[in-house]
């Protein structure tokens, strides 16, 4: 079995992806069926954000990506060796 | 029929009938609620998807097998194999 920071590290992404899921969930098919005078809606941000805020982090994502390739190549480009 | 058009096929269905849903392009007139809760479902699926991978990956690393006694056996192996090679005159 993994130990220490493997454990906890693996642990808290399964428990963050479980709260993610219940949320959104939640958010895009329980709330439509809901009176609009119920104290759920309370805790939930307008509809318009589930999809501006997943469609940020997906823009997110694709910038530290890059950012990580471009890192990577500039620190693995060589001098061109001249004869 | 291969195995890409079956595939196509079914997605095709599967977005005809969300955009049927969604855009009430057959005048079916169903309750705001269920058209609300519908034309997110592209968006929510990817979503969900992209949850259960995170889980998966989080739980595999939790249970990862770690197999301690085969590392210190290794590890006692390579000693033994480098002090047989320096013995025989290779220089480590």
């Amino acid at each position: 079995m993994a130990t220490g920071v493997d454990q906890a590290v693996g642990m808290s992404l399964v428990v963050f992806s479980l709260l993610l899921f219940t949320y959104y969930s939640v958010w895009v098919i329980i709330l439509p069926f809901m009176d609009s005078d119920h104290i759920l809606h309370t805790y939930f941000l307008p509809r318009e954000y589930s999809v501006i805020l997943p469609g940020i982090a997906a823009v997110i994502l694709l910038l530290c990506i890059g950012a990580f390739t471009a890192v990577i190549m500039w620190k693995n480009r060589k001098p061109k060796k001249v004869d | 029929m291969t195995k890409l058009l079956e595939w196509l096929l079914g997605v095709s269905l599967v977005l005809a009938a969300w955009a049927v849903v969604s855009f009430d392009l057959l005048e079916l007139r169903l309750p705001q609620s269920y058209r609300e809760a519908a034309w997110p479902m592209p968006l929510y699926l990817l979503v969900s998807f992209g949850c259960y991978s995170l889980g998966t990956v989080g739980y595999r690393v939790a249970t990862f097998n770690d197999c301690d006694e085969a590392s210190a056996e290794l590890l006692g192996q390579i000693q033994e194999a480098k002090q047989d090679l320096r013995k025989k005159g290779l220089k480590i």
